[in-house]
């Protein structure tokens, strides 16, 4: 079965191309057949963490109607079994995505068949962003062990949150009164306390419901740029933390070591993994990959798109 | 979020509910360095109020169960509600802290339990009685009372770890090979402790009858 993987995170800088071209080529080494997809649209810079000078676009082809199949716009990269499709040729316009666009973007990629499909997203936490995190069941953020990236994680899984909830309100049947509130003029302001809240006063009977569905919801995350001196239970702590407050899952696959040469290998355009397989990050992202593929979750992977 | 609903005090501070006073602490001191107000790890997570409302749940659940009568009437709740069993209970079933020195041995809490249990009947209570009230105690005095009580000297040496040939030589009076002072007060207490006798009359007895013995 597909799995997608989403990969974001609120701040710019924390990783998040670099982990998904490392993740990428790690389950290609083991046989999985993968596509990375450039989704920092108006931002796209993983062709080049990949060494590929994007001549033939991607995104734009499928969107302009030059292509009609998504998977016809892959390419291949200098690593087996690993394909890319690339943003980076889309107009100047392109993070002003349209709607329609989006859903059909987002179709197109559930229609995939690969192994493992990665989606590396912008920073921020705009709508397209989001829907694109919730193009699956589960997704996963990039952060660093710094108060900035800490908090603009929090704000992403918060906004993450709410956007699911909004969808699962507008998808299910809900009594009128909670769909009046959360869809109706000012439901923009609405944060997601309030929501459980409204569910809670004038639907109760769905508010099990409700629950179970952000619960089906699994958040991953990794630490990266992680430095010797600091707190090795970071992540542990925070896994504990989301999971006793926020209905969904968290799970943290792990620490990934900061290095120098990471940034050399982004200079010389070379995808680091391929390069430096025995550095430390190298090892701390394998073992990352051997997570994710030893718990293949049994839920489906389409989520909950409006 | 969530914030504690539906969590009693035991899952907040997440120990167990027949937690001991130290684990009590260390779970307080952990659960407050993550929602303090410097943590990293809840940086910009909640809002001011909803860190004040759980810093001061995080409180109560402390105070709560670090004071035994507070916590007994608020076990009897969790009882009532069925929220914990019976068996679990706090105050008869605490776990107590590891032994430094016996943590190679198996069995060691039974074995220890069983070498006190000995010293504990009546016959044994008359002598001792009448050998503490003596002014003197010699090395004599503590091995009849240990033979009494049926322990042997290897069993002391097992729980409390002090040479047999320490121990030798004050049931024989051997001055000249017992510790200094310090530590012999020290041994004294636990062989004391092991027969379930006052401790400070059979040191201040017996450091009389040797410092006695050295004038002759």
């Amino acid at each position: 079965m597909t799995q997608i993987y989403p990969i974001g995170g609120g701040k710019g800088g924390v990783g998040k191309s670099f982990i998904t071209a490392s993740l990428g080529a790690l389950l290609a080494k083991w046989g999985k057949k993968v596509v990375l997809i450039d989704l920092d649209l108006g931002g796209s810079n993983l062709h080049t963490l990949l060494g590929i000078n994007d001549q033939q676009g991607g995104i734009n082809r499928f969107l302009d109607k030059t292509v009609k199949n998504l998977e016809n716009t892959a390419v291949s990269t200098v690593i087996q079994n690993l394909f890319f499709i690339s943003s980076s040729l889309c107009s100047m316009e392109i993070a002003n995505l349209l709607h329609v666009h989006k859903l059909k973007i987002i179709n197109a990629i559930q229609k995939l068949s690969f192994d493992y499909i990665l989606l590396d997203l912008g920073t921020g936490t705009n709508f397209n962003t989001l829907d694109f995190f919730l193009t699956s069941n589960q997704g996963i953020f990039i952060c660093t062990p710094e108060p900035t990236a800490i908090e603009n994680s929090f704000r992403f899984i918060k906004a993450v949150y709410l956007r699911k909830l909004k969808h699962i309100v507008k998808r299910h049947s809900f009594n009128s009164a909670v769909k009046k509130a959360i869809i109706g003029p000012n439901h923009e302001a609405i944060a997601s306390p309030d929501i459980i809240e409204i569910v809670l006063k004038h639907d109760p009977d769905r508010e099990n419901f409700l629950r179970n569905r952000l619960s089906e919801f699994k958040f991953k995350f990794i630490l990266n740029q992680f430095r010797k001196n600091l707190d090795a239970t970071i992540g542990d702590k925070i896994e504990d933390l989301c999971n006793r407050h926020f209905y969904s899952n968290f799970q943290f696959l792990g620490n990934v070591g900061y290095d120098v040469r990471i940034h050399d290998s982004v200079l010389s355009k070379k995808v680091f993994i391929h390069k430096y397989p025995y550095a430390p990050p190298a090892i701390d992202i394998k073992k990352i990959t051997e997570k994710i593929i030893k718990r293949r979750p049994s839920i489906p992977v389409t989520g909950e798109i409006s | 979020m969530k914030n504690f609903e539906g969590l009693n005090y035991y899952e907040i501070l997440k120990i167990p509910s027949n937690s001991a006073s130290f684990e009590i602490k260390r779970a307080y001191q952990d659960a407050l360095s993550m929602y303090n107000e410097d943590s990293l790890v809840t940086y910009s997570l909640f809002s001011n109020e909803e860190r004040d409302n759980i810093l001061k749940t995080v409180k109560e659940a402390y105070s709560t169960l670090i004071d035994e009568n507070k916590r007994a009437a608020y076990d009897t709740i969790l009882l009532d509600s069925g929220q914990i069993e019976v068996s679990i209970t706090s105050i008869q079933n605490q776990r107590k802290p590891p032994h430094a020195h016996t943590c190679n041995m198996t069995d060691s809490d039974n074995f220890d339990e069983r070498v006190r249990k000995k010293s504990r009947k009546k016959e044994i209570e008359t002598l001792s009685n009448e050998i503490l009230s003596k002014d003197l105690i010699s090395g004599d005095d503590l091995k009849k009372m240990r033979k009494a009580a049926g322990i042997e000297l290897s069993e002391i040496n097992a729980v409390t770890k002090i040479s047999a040939s320490v121990l030798k030589s004050m049931e024989e009076n051997r001055i000249e090979s017992l510790p200094p002072n310090v530590y012999l007060k020290n041994f004294l207490r636990q062989y004391a402790e092991m027969l379930q006798i006052d401790p400070q009359k059979v040191i201040d007895g017996y450091l009389k009858h040797i410092s006695l013995t050295q004038k002759k």
